[in-house]
Parts: structure tokens; sequence; C-alpha cells
């Protein structure tokens, strides 16, 4: 059999090794041949196995006994296979330079358990390595190989399946995206009263294309109506996709070229469509570098429009005076990660830095940063891979100490795949430390002097007439939870197991639970499933609030997903957001339903 | 000199060295049948910022100790580095000075400064074997040409410095063993990773280019420490 290696060279399998080797072995051998490129060539050529890359990588810093972890050692493993079908060296002394072929699945699963399990294609290692050895990029390539004969971590399928499927990463419907900006543009336009303080969706020939991460629409809608606010303080002509608005690609940590083309081509059209003069990137490390960097070459084409993120957008505001702020109003000392996506492959360092010096009053740098920063250790997917999250928090105990190491309360980010990772591991060595974006600080320190003032009660008692049952086994959150709904107005119930969360809303029929997963008795997913399949409770809206964000999928997986969800430890100002937006549209929807019966 | 002495020093680097050049020119053909990747995007980052910028930077990094964490935070190994790297060249340098200009090595001082280098390059040559063997990260990345090829470089450190006052009053075997070794590098190297000079420009291009054209090449240097 010949394998044609990007038409550059072919190389003869014999029948007898194809024999003896799987169908899934065979083609990540012959497919590695047409995604080999002069520079992964190089790289896997160059590698003098000196070990100055092996204290770059947060995995062998966490785990001083396991040289498994050196990068060398894990770019190994693929190097062996290249060796073998690709290089003369290892087809004439195979032994002699640690040549290996792959032969069964067991070994594609070892192989799995390498390249998306112990690194998290952050750098790190490609800049430290003297010889100009980029690990991380053919890294990707072998995640490429394993994905494209079905080998993944099942996180990995399940999102690119969305990608592909829904045109997002978390599966978020059209309506309940639309549902999501009418309802910040509402609440915007009250609270400035002013119909122009809006998210104008569809709109032709804005001068701004604001593209997001569907995360923000699920988790974190704060980050839209902050935007939002910048925007319409800027007088800034702009405008949402009601379409291919996810700037996030799972592509890039797949390693599969093809769904990273077609991910970035939907949007690159979508701006064409709406004649959008500069596509704007929210803060998102990997949706940044896959839109604005790589999504051209995955594509294939030339984008004709500038695109940039709004990291920038924010920064070039201030400086043409279009927006006034006052760093008075952030004094909570912050300090800055950079995404290793931002920084290392984009070089986007300098100007969150620069904003966040405008914004904040007490800003304390972390060391090392910008191109040597550490990865948050949730990068490269690891967020969705959550049978890897034991090694993933071990390995962030570097971060950890980062973090502690600043004195500060805050820690800024540009990147939601960050702000998961940096969430989840603050809670993992209890830092006690906040996670949140420029875009949130930015518009904390808005001067907009026309502000109408909404009545204090209004706010205060906005959940007022609402019913909420509380389910989680941690009665200090309970308390926490109460507390701030019943100052909002909310009659609310307390349940501490999952048995008696179902009996309490059969009794109480609540207008809205929160529940947690890890429960005594049933599980807050079991929790879930009985309403769901009750339908005298389906219709109560669920937000899951758990320390465990591995365990979401359990609950996403699902045919019917929460309405909500949220990671431990949560603010009074995310909670309130969540809970109101999830009443809004479970209203909305109702009333729709309502009017279609009548 | 023996007849076998000159045929050495001669004929044999002669065509070792042909082959050589036939191996690297076989290599570089293959690496070149690879066709480069493109980099579509608009640049990103701080203006000064350039491929041109990168590629030279990245070429000239390994001259900039402070450039990168892993040097500037091991900056003995770092020198050791560029001692074992001016041993090679000091070295492969003799096997050219000794067949066809010997007289150099009559100034006193230009032996001593190449005794004193490849003298040096040795005693690196065995921290790193001892490193290599005792460290069990370097333990876990190295193949058999690893061990292999330094331990032959510090067989041949060895034998050039004795080689360098090209005396033959205590017989020609160090000098015959220097050039034969000589030569099978020569053939070898192609073969292993010692051809590692022959990718750097590549690598190094390449990686430049793309961090060039993103903004992250040549790299600002803040602080790295709260200190
Ligand atoms: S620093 Fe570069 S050459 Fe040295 S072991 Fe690491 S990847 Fe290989
Ligand atoms: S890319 Fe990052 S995580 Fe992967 S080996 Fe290198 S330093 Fe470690």
């Amino acid at each position: 059999m010949i394998v044609n290696n990007g038409g550059t060279e072919n190389l003869e399998i014999t029948m007898s090794s194809i024999n003896t080797r799987s169908h899934k072995a065979q083609k990540v051998i012959e497919r590695m041949g047409k995604k080999l490129n002069r520079q992964i060539v190089g790289s896997l050529v160059a590698c003098v196995h000196c070990g100055m890359c092996t204290n770059a990588c947060h995995y062998v810093l966490a785990n001083p006994d396991d040289p498994t972890y050196a990068p060398a050692y894990k770019a190994d493993q693929i190097r062996k296979f290249f060796k073998k079908h690709y290089d003369w060296t290892g087809r004439v002394l195979p032994w002699w330079v640690k040549a290996k072929s792959l032969y069964t699945d067991e070994d594609l699963e070892e192989l799995k358990d390498t390249v998306f399990g112990k690194c998290t294609n952050c750098r790190r290692c490609s800049i430290n390595c003297p010889m100009g050895v980029d690990y991380a990029t053919f890294n990707r390539m072998a995640r490429g190989l394993l994905v494209s004969v079905g080998v993944m971590p099942e996180g990995v399928a399940v999102v690119s399946k969305d990608q592909w499927e829904i045109g997002n990463q978390m599966g978020v419907l059209k309506e309940d995206y639309v549902d999501t900006l009418e309802w910040l543009a509402e609440e915007l336009q009250e609270e400035w009263g002013d119909p122009n303080a809006t998210i104008p969706i569809d709109r032709t020939n804005a001068d701004v294309v604001y593209s997001i991460n569907p995360r923000e629409v699920k988790y974190d809608p704060r980050t839209i109506s902050d935007a939002a606010l910048i925007f319409y303080a800027a007088g800034e002509n702009w405008t949402m996709p009601s379409e291919c608005w996810d700037m996030t690609n799972f592509g890039l940590f797949s390693g599969d070229d093809d769904l990273g083309g077609a991910v970035a081509r939907r949007l690159y059209e979508k701006v064409e469509e709406l004649s959008g003069k500069t596509l704007v990137i929210s803060e998102c490390g990997h949706g940044y570098r896959s839109t604005r960097c790589e999504g051209p070459n995955w594509g294939k084409l030339d984008v004709k429009f500038p695109m940039e993120s709004s990291v920038i957008t924010m920064l070039r505001y201030i400086r043409e005076g279009r927006i006034k702020v006052d760093k008075s109003k952030n004094t909570t000392p912050v300090t800055f990660h950079d995404s290793c996506n931002n920084a290392r492959s984009c070089g986007l360092f300098e100007e969150p830095r620069e904003l966040l010096n405008l914004v904040c009053s007490d800003f304390r740098e972390m060391y090392p940063n910008r191109t040597e920063n550490y990865c948050c250790t949730g990068g490269g997917g690891a967020m969705s891979m959550s049978e890897y999250t034991p090694r993933r928090l071990k390995s962030a105990k570097i971060k950890a100490d980062q973090l502690k190491a600043t004195g500060a309360e805050i820690v800024v980010t540009s990147c939601h795949n960050c702000v998961d990772g940096l969430t989840d591991l603050i809670r993992h060595y209890k830092l006690g430390m906040q996670v949140t974006q420029l875009v949130n600080l930015v518009a904390n320190a808005l001067v907009i002097e026309k502000k109408v003032m909404v009545p204090v009660e209004e706010i205060t008692a906005d959940l007022a007439g609402y019913r909420i049952l509380v389910a989680d086994d941690e009665p200090d959150f309970v308390t926490f939870v109460a507390t701030i709904l019943e100052d909002n107005g909310a009659a609310v119930m307390r349940a501490y197991d999952g048995d008696e969360a179902i009996k309490m809303a059969r009794h109480e029929k609540p207008d809205l639970m929160t529940l947690d997963i890890t429960m005594p008795g049933k599980s807050g997913i079991e929790v879930f499933e009985m309403l769901k399949k009750d339908d005298d409770l389906k219709s109560i809206p669920v937000c899951v609030i758990t320390g465990k964000p591995e365990l979401r999928k359990l609950i996403y997986d699902r045919p019917t997903t929460p309405d909500g969800y949220m990671d431990k430890p949560i603010t009074e100002e995310n909670l309130l957001i969540n809970i109101r937006k999830i009443l809004k549209v479970h209203h909305h929807q109702e009333t729709v339903e309502s009017k279609k019966q009548i | 000199m023996s007849p076998l002495l000159h045929f050495s020093e001669h004929t044999l680097q002669e065509a070792a060295l042909a082959f050589m050049a036939l191996a690297y020119i076989t290599r570089l053909t293959w690496l070149f049948h690879f066709k480069a990747g493109s980099d579509r995007q608009a640049p990103t980052g701080a203006a000064d910022t350039t491929p041109r910028r990168g590629i030279l930077y990245s070429w000239f990094n390994i001259a900039m100790p402070w450039a990168m964490e892993s040097t500037r935070t091991k900056m003995f190994m770092y020198i050791q580095f560029i001692i074992f790297h001016l041993g090679v060249t000091a070295a492969i340098g003799l096997s050219f000075i000794i067949p066809y200009a010997p007289r150099l090595l009559d100034s006193r001082v230009a032996a001593v400064i190449l005794m004193a280098i490849i003298g040096a390059a040795l005693l690196v040559g065995l921290m790193r074997i001892i490193r290599r063997i005792s460290d069990k990260y370097m333990r876990a990345i190295s193949s058999p040409d690893d061990y292999f090829s330094l331990l032959l470089l510090t067989v041949w450190f060895a034998f050039a410095f004795l080689s360098v006052p090209n005396s033959t009053a205590w017989g020609e075997w160090h000098l015959l063993t220097y050039f034969f070794l000589t030569a099978f590098f020569l053939v070898y190297v192609p073969f292993s990773k010692i051809s590692h000079y022959l990718y750097y420009p590549f690598t190094r291009y390449y990686l430049g280019k793309t961090l060039g054209h993103r903004g992250v090449y040549p790299m600002k240097h803040a602080r790295q420490s709260g200190e």
C-alpha cells in the first residue's frame, strides 16, 4: 500500500505491517503524511533532547517525580511514529533513535492520554526551546489525527458535535440567544431610560459586528450587557448577528482543521452578509486566536474586513475620548492573567495592561507574565475533559501560587476559558479570589452623565412575589443565597438534600429552584431528572449552582437542560443577574406558549 | 608522518566530507519537499514586531541568554552550552588546521587557546554524560543515539586535546584516533541528532516568522519577578 505524504513522498507500508495494525492506527499513520508541513517536520527532527524546556511546563513543576510530563517526552510519543514512517533515520535504525510505530487501539488510547490529558497546548515550552521546537503545534496535529479516527475525550466529541451541528460550542439555540439579547436590551433601556441603549441584532452596515463566546449567553450574560453599555456610551454603530455569532472554535483544541475552517468561515460570511465594517471579538483567548489568526489559514481564505479584540476596541474608545472612565470606581486590588493564546500566539499583552491601568486604581503585576505567564491549566479544551480534572487541578498549583503571591483580591483575564479554569483552581486551593474580565471593569468605571436614576425600591425588590427554592447541602451557602434573594424581595424555601428538595418542590411549587449537583440522598442530577419527568413540576425553571464544573456535562448531556448554570463561588451580582434572567426568560416563554394555545 | 596518518588526515577526511555533503543535501531536499505552511492573517501585536524582525530575533535568540526563561534561570547550563559548542568548533577547526595549515599551531598562544577551549568542552562533555545518566528527566527523554553521540563527542574532545600540539613524539596513535573519529563523525552525523545544527536555521526561521507576524517576537521583557 502506498501512503502519500502531502504529495511529497511516497512511503510503502507493507501488507504484513497492515495486517498487524488496527484500522485506526493505520489511518492515523496515513493521515499524518497529509498534515506534515515544513514547520512541523522541522520541529519533529530538530529536538536534541537537551531538557531545557522541561521546567517550562506547569505539569512538570507540579509533578516533579513523573518524567512522562516533560515536554520532550510527550513530544517523543508523536515523534516516534513520525520517525518510523516518515524519517529515514527511524526507518534505518529505529531502535537507535527510539522510532516506533502505532499498532493497536490501545496505543492510540495512550497517545490520547498524552496529547489531550498531559498538555494544554500552551506553547510555553516552545518559547523556551533553544532549537525553536514548537511542540504545541504538532501536539495539536496529533490531536487532529486521533479525532479523525474517533479517539478523543468524550467532552471533545460532545462539544465538537455541538459546534458542527448547532453552530456553537454550547449548543445554545437561536431562540435562547435572541431571547437573552432582547432581555438584556430591555434591562439596559430601563436602566438608562433611553431607547437607544439597546442591542441591535442583524443591523446592516454597522461599524462594529460584535461576536461572543456562547458561555456569555449561558453563564455570564453580564459580559454582554456590559459590552452593550460600553458600545452605547461610545455612541457606536454596532450590531450582533442573530446567527453565526460564535467566535470560539473548538477546532483549535481538537486539532480538526475542517471544523476550525468551517466555524471561522461561518462568522466571516455573516459579517460580509451584514456588510459589517469591523469584526470585534469579545474577550476570549482561544476565540481571538482562532478567529483573528488561525481562521483564515484553516478556512484557506483571505478575510477582507479588519478584526480586533474588544480589549483593543475599549482602549481605542478611551484614547479617542469616546468614553470616559473613572478608575476610582474600581479600587479593589486586581492582578492580570495573560491567556496563553492571546499572549504567546497573538501578541496581545500590553493593551490589557494599559486598559487596566486606566480603569483600576490598584493593579498588581503577576510574575511571570505576558509571554512567560503560566497557563490557567484550563486551556487546550481541558475544561471539557472531565476525565483529566484531578491532573488539571494538581498542575494548577503553580498558577495558584502565582495568584496568591500578588496579594490581589480579583484576577482579571481576557479569556472565558481562563475564567473557568481560574475559578475552579481558586476554589480548589481556597484562594478566595474573584475572577472577572476587563469588560466588567471598564463598564463599572464608565462615567455616563445622562444616566436616569431608577428608584432604589425597584432594584431592591424586583424579585418580590417570586417563590424560590434553594437546594444545597452546605448550610452557609444556603444562607448566603437565601439572604440575597430575600433582600431582593423573594420568598425563599430551603432544602439541604435531594429528597427534601423534591418533597418541597412538590409541596411548594416554587417559581424557580437553585440546585446543587452533589448532595446527600438524591444527587442534583437525580432531582433534576425527577423534576423534568413530573408533569406537575417540569415547568419549574432550575438554576444549577455547583462546585464541581466537571459534572456539568452529566446534566447538559440530557435532552432537557437546566435554565441556568453557575460555578461556585458565586457573587451577589452574578446570582441576581442569572436569577432575573431565568425568571424573565421563563416568563417570556410561558407568555409565548399561552399565546400559542389561545 | 606515516602513510596511514597521511591517509587519515587527507583522503579519509575528504571522502567523509563528500559523503556528509551528499547526505546533507539529501536531507535538506527531503525537508524542502514538505510544503511550508502559510499565515494568511493580518499582523497582530505591536507595530514594531514584523516577520523579518521576528526571524532575526529568533535566529539570535540563542545568543541572548536573558531572552528565554530556560537559559536565564539556568545560566550554568547556558555557559556549558557555549563552551561545548565552542569546543566543537575548535575541534572541527583543528581537523583542517593540522593537514592544511599546521604552522598556525607553532604559535604557543594559539595552541594554548585551542587546548583550553577543547579541554573545557571535554569537562562539559563529562558533566553532560553524568547529567544524562543521573537525571531521571534526561534518562526518560534519551535515546541510544543521545548517549552514543555525547560519549563519542567527549572522547573526540579528549583526542582533539591531545592532538593540538600536532606532535608525534609519543607516537601517532592520538592523531590517528582523532582523525579516524572525525571521519566517523562526518559519516555518522547526518543520521544522528548531532545534525541538529542543520535544522536550527529552519526551525528558528519559521518560529520567528510566525511569532514576528503575530507580535510575540521580539519579546518585550517586563520584569519577570516581583523582587
Ligand atoms: S528544549 Fe527543545 S531541543 Fe531541548 S529537549 Fe526541549 S524541545 Fe528538545
Ligand atoms: S505546550 Fe504547555 S502544557 Fe504542553 S508541554 Fe508545553 S509547556 Fe507543557
